[in-house]
């Protein structure tokens, strides 16, 4: 338990290097790929993706949520309500993520 | 242990009977919003608590979930309210609200360690299944105004996303 959030703080770092949320702004090449958190849940809940196409979480929920890689090597950090967080992806990234804020909340990534 | 079943003997005592029930589903609409305003800061209150105490992780992360979220809620009331040029009404039920609070943070504050965590955890589910049930069931059926009920509405979202996070809390503690 204690684990969890100790790799998480190390990887930090880590994440602000490999997958550094970006503006809606400098995205605008790539394939977006959208994702709606709506009542506490990311839909779709899977998306196919490409390397180098870009994930745009929305949160439409009241309550502020996250995206965050169960191995914690990216993260949208929190997404308040009515905003949206992009991530750009990356080769060999991790393909399950939560919500860090509620963590029942589960989300996949498919990597062709 | 005493501290523990004074967080169950709080939900058991604001669920007894159907007359309670019964009595919170006849306030009016700015006695519900204070009523779940008071039922907001409660928690955050246990939150803060938390986060002095327990040096648990998983605890903490909870306790910054309901401090984030509870804090979303109450500003979204508070805009409504002044959209609707309104105040909300103080009322018994707040006021019952506090004061099992006040004994709950009293009891929760000798506790340390893992005795802390798990009345935490545990307080946590006990309140928000009761809290849930009486807005589910007693408030927003009642309520007149439909900006309003939207709000509870998703308030309730809200806190039975928190009651999930809370079964899982306290049921992790238990390994
Ligand atoms: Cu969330």
């Amino acid at each position: 338990m204690t684990h969890r959030v100790l790799r998480r703080d190390v990887l930090a770092g880590m994440a602000a290097i490999f997958a550094l949320p970006v503006p809606p702004s400098r995205a605008s090449s790539s394939t977006v790929h959208e994702v709606t958190i709506t009542s506490f849940r990311f839909e779709p809940e899977t998306i196919t993706v490409h390397a180098g196409d870009v994930i745009r979480w929305i949160n439409k929920d009241l309550a502020p949520h996250t995206a965050t890689a169960e191995d914690f090597g990216w993260d949208t950090e929190e997404i308040p309500t009515d905003q949206a967080v992009e991530i750009k992806v990356k080769p060999g990234m991790d393909t399950d993520y939560f919500c860090a804020f509620h963590p029942h909340m589960k989300g996949h990534i498919m990597l062709e | 242990m005493k501290s523990l079943l004074t967080g169950f003997a709080l939900a058991a005592a604001l669920i007894a009977g159907p007359a309670k029930a019964q009595d919170v589903a006849d306030l009016n609409d700015l006695e519900f919003a204070h009523a779940a305003y008071t039922a907001d800061v409660i928690d955050i209150r246990y939150a803060h608590l938390a986060l002095a105490i327990s040096s648990n992780p998983d605890i903490h992360e909870f306790a910054n979930t309901m401090i984030r979220d509870h804090t979303a809620v109450n500003e979204a009331a508070f805009a409504l309210l002044e959209k609707l040029g309104a105040d909300a009404q103080d009322n018994w039920f707040s006021q019952a609200l506090n004061e099992g609070a006040e004994k709950v943070i009293d009891d929760f504050s000798q506790l340390r360690g893992n005795a802390f965590d798990k009345a935490y955890a545990a307080n946590e589910l006990a309140y928000h299944q009761t809290v849930n049930d009486l807005v589910e069931n007693a408030m927003i059926p009642n309520i007149d105004n439909d900006e309003v009920r939207a709000l509870f509405e998703q308030g309730l979202e809200i806190f039975k996303a928190h009651e999930m996070h809370a079964e899982m809390m306290v049921k992790a503690l238990e390994e």
